[in-house]
């Protein structure tokens, strides 16, 4: 066959592909980049109800002065950093323990730590109020019956503990999907390998980390990732449990920039917050990307 | 010809597959509607068409002969049985329908959760309804931001004259123009749990007697009678933004403060008396007398009371006595309701107001239809009234005359009309302050704040957002 005839060919399978890609290219274009554009400009314009002013940096610079947005930072990246690292080990634990037990036993647990991801964040949060519940909550109660604890304690209005109370909902709801993953990658990691190390006398902790532990880097990236980000953009959890109470000790960002938006209709001030929020995501995002990616073998 | 075939078939295919996303992606907001308005049989020529801009508002569509609005509504309304949200809305609907067939009204329920947002965003984005029943808080911000059509042609003399009640009328007004048309008005009190104070013996504290007024040294005497017989008084509710004006009312009525001064034009609560109030409460949450809100919101202080866990709320009207009338009676609860104790006994009272406001879609014709039907939905002489009662609150127009002979309990919430306090609502930058009240009370609460330095703070953040409001 001539090239140019050759040529000709692939250009029209270029063009089918890109057209076949076009939809979904609208949408990406339309839902998130264009939206992504216009939060950055209007972060630049004092924009609320009545209209736009440009304003310049000046959003940026009343954020960073603000007390409420410095606590909000405080209060996510305190979620990020006791969610990654909680969500990772937990995670691979169960699956450690789990994916080489009998099928229907491997399903029964990965439906157990499943069923918060597929269950609505409303459902869920609702469950834990009542958990947490000051008054009524099973929590105090089980507390008490211990003898843990002599008065009840207010979980999620409690300066204390409120933090660590939705600490503890984001990981229970963020496990699911790293422990099914990890299941499946321990599961791919070649047995031979495996078998290969013992027959040198490798321990089981060695085989884990030398063996198994490399294998499921690329695995690891992607749920270290995930779970940063969704802990960055945690917000459902905080208006319906919260609303970034006691004194904004649970605000998060995502959640102070809901407040100004949408309560204090400051959008331009709002979309400064955002602008910033992706920019953070995306450093930490590439940090973890270079620390993590390098030894990933895919 | 079979090669020409395939790419026939296969751009066939992309143009199918781009359409069909972009055609699901319009008819999303279609089937957002929760009721879907029956079709307008009607040959009436629409009025005339409108020379301003053609901005058309979610699910509406103005052109073909007869005039669609859309009504988005709050669950102000009590349903019949068990009917579901909406229900007796589109009674309304219909009713009105029937009269005037030219008009098309499609109905969509919010909630009070997340409907604030929705109309927020439905205003950036140019979809916003047509018609809103709501307060003045809300609906007075959007006027301060051009937002509404003036509704000053509905304010006829008479009807002036037949509400006579200037504090309300201003509650409706932005500037010089009204934007909010009232139908009915009622007080925020608060309700006692009489099975608590017999057990506790403190029925003495209480007065039942006239308006049962009642002064802050009797309502601490009540709360150290509950706390020595084993009931927890009532929470200090502070999470989330709802109710927040009974707990407002609840501190400026203690030791005599008040939230702004008598002309509205700057906030005051950090006075003597505001002070005073929150270390009074501030010591009574520390000793157990109250219980530290601040994991719950108005609804759940509300819940707790009615449930029989607290013994009083500071969050209670005509509206949540009739709502929660089958629950208190399943938990075998007989509510009292009073007025807030007051240090000389003369309450304070913070108040609703029910109304409604036109959106201006830039369309004179849907805003014309608009005003027909909240003027039929006030006025007319069956549903008027009907509509009055179903919120179980009173009518601001004194025409009407008492919706609710022999009820004595309703005869007492309307005698705290005359207690009635400046109206504050309406002050610009209202929806800014409501975010810096809350956080100010779980300051003072939790430890965080001294009294006076927190609301200093208060004061200082809600008096900028005026400034930040012009």
């Amino acid at each position: 066959m001539r090239p140019k005839k050759i040529n000709k060919i692939r250009m029209r399978e270029t063009l089918v592909s890109y057209a076949f890609l076009a939809p979904a290219l609208l949408f990406f274009l339309g839902f998130v980049l264009v939206p992504m554009g216009m939060g950055v400009v209007t972060s630049l314009f004092r924009y609320n109800m009545k209209g736009m002013t440009f304003v310049g940096l000046s959003n940026y610079i009343a954020m960073f002065q603000d007390p409420v947005w410095q606590k909000s930072l405080v209060n996510t990246l305190f979620l990020v950093v006791g969610s990654v690292p909680l969500t990772v080990f937990f995670s691979l634990f169960v699956a450690a323990l789990t994916y080489e037990k009998h099928p229907v036993t491997r399903s029964f647990f990965r439906c157990v730590f499943f069923l918060p991801v597929v269950t609505g964040t409303v459902a869920v949060t609702v469950v834990w109020k009542w958990i947490y519940d000051p008054l009524n909550g099973i929590l105090n109660w089980m507390l008490k019956s211990m003898n843990l604890i002599q008065r009840n304690i207010m979980w999620t209005g409690d300066k204390k503990y409120a933090l660590w109370a939705i600490l503890i909902i984001l990981i229970t709801t963020s496990v699911g999907q790293p422990i099914i993953l990890y299941i499946a990658s321990l599961g791919n990691v070649p047995k031979d390998y495996v078998e290969a190390a013992q027959v040198d006398g490798a321990n089981d902790l060695q085989v884990f980390w030398r063996i198994k532990w490399p294998s499921l880097l690329p695995t690891t990236l992607y749920i270290v990732v995930i779970t940063t980000i969704n802990s960055f953009q945690c917000f459902s959890l905080i208006q319906l449990l919260t609303s970034g109470g006691p004194n904004y000790r649970t605000t998060t960002i995502m959640y102070y920039l809901y407040e100004t938006a949408f309560k204090r209709f400051e959008y331009g001030f709002a979309n400064a917050m955002g602008v910033v929020l992706a920019l953070i995501i995306g450093a930490i995002s590439f940090v973890q990307f270079k620390a993590l990616g390098g030894d990933v073998e895919y | 010809m079979l090669r020409n075939m395939g790419k026939i078939v296969s751009s066939g295919l992309v143009m199918a597959i781009a359409v069909s996303a972009l055609a699901g992606c319009g008819g999303g907001q279609k089937a957002e509607s929760t009721t879907a308005a029956p079709a307008a049989e009607s040959t009436t020529a629409a009025p005339a068409a409108s020379d301003s801009k053609e901005t058309e508002a979610a699910g509406t569509d103005s052109s073909g002969g007869g005039v669609e609005i859309t009504w988005w509504a709050f669950p102000t309304y009590a349903q019949d049985g068990d009917n579901p949200a909406g229900t007796y809305e589109q009674e309304i609907i219909d009713a009105f329908q029937a009269k005037n067939p030219d008009i098309t009204v499609k109905l969509e329920t919010i909630d009070f959760t997340s409907g604030p947002e929705k109309i927020t965003a439905a205003i950036e984005a140019g979809t916003v309804c047509d018609v809103l029943f709501d307060a003045p808080g809300r609906i007075i911000s959007y006027a301060q931001n051009g937002k509404l059509v003036a509704l000053d042609d509905m304010f006829t003399d008479d009807f002036v004259k037949d509400v006579d009640n200037e504090a309300l009328l201003n509650s409706c007004k932005s500037g010089d123009s009204y934007y909010m048309y009232p139908i009915s008005t009622a007080a925020f009190c608060m309700a006692v749990s009489k099975n608590a104070l017999e057990d506790a013996g403190a029925m003495d504290c209480i007065n039942l007697e006239g308006d049962r007024t009642w002064t802050t040294e009797k309502f601490e005497e009540m709360m150290q009678k509950l706390y020595d017989a084993g009931y927890m008084g009532a929470t200090v509710y502070c999470s989330g933004q709802g109710g927040d004006q009974g707990i407002r009312a609840f501190v400026t009525n203690l030791y005599d403060s008040s939230v702004t001064d008598n002309a509205v034009t700057t906030y005051t609560i950090n006075d003597e008396g505001g002070v005073k109030a929150m270390t009074k409460i501030k010591e009574w949450v520390d000793a157990g007398w109250m219980l530290n809100g601040s994991a719950y919101n108005g609804g759940e202080d509300v819940d707790q009371f009615v449930a029989g866990n607290t013994a009083f709320t500071t969050l209670w009207s005509p509206g949540l006595a009739s709502q929660r009338a089958e629950t208190l009676s399943e938990n075998g609860i007989e509510a009292i309701a009073l007025p807030f104790p007051s240090e000389d006994g003369v309450p304070a009272m913070e108040y609703l107001v029910n109304g409604f406001c036109v959106f201006d879609n830039g369309d004179a014709a849907r805003a014309e239809a608009s005003k027909k039907f909240i003027y039929f939905m006030c006025n007319d002489e069956e549903w008027g009234p009907k509509n009055v009662v179903k919120t179980s609150v009173f009518p601001v127009r004194q025409s009407m005359g008492d919706l609710y002979p022999g009820d004595e309990e309703m005869k007492f919430y309307a005698s705290l009309t005359k207690y009635y306090s400046p109206y504050y609502n309406t002050i610009p930058g209202f929806a800014e302050m409501r975010t810096y009240w809350f956080p100010m009370l779980q300051a003072v609460i939790n430890g965080d704040s001294e009294p006076q330095a927190a609301l200093d703070d208060f004061v200082a953040k809600a008096n900028q957002s005026i400034e930040n409001a012009k």
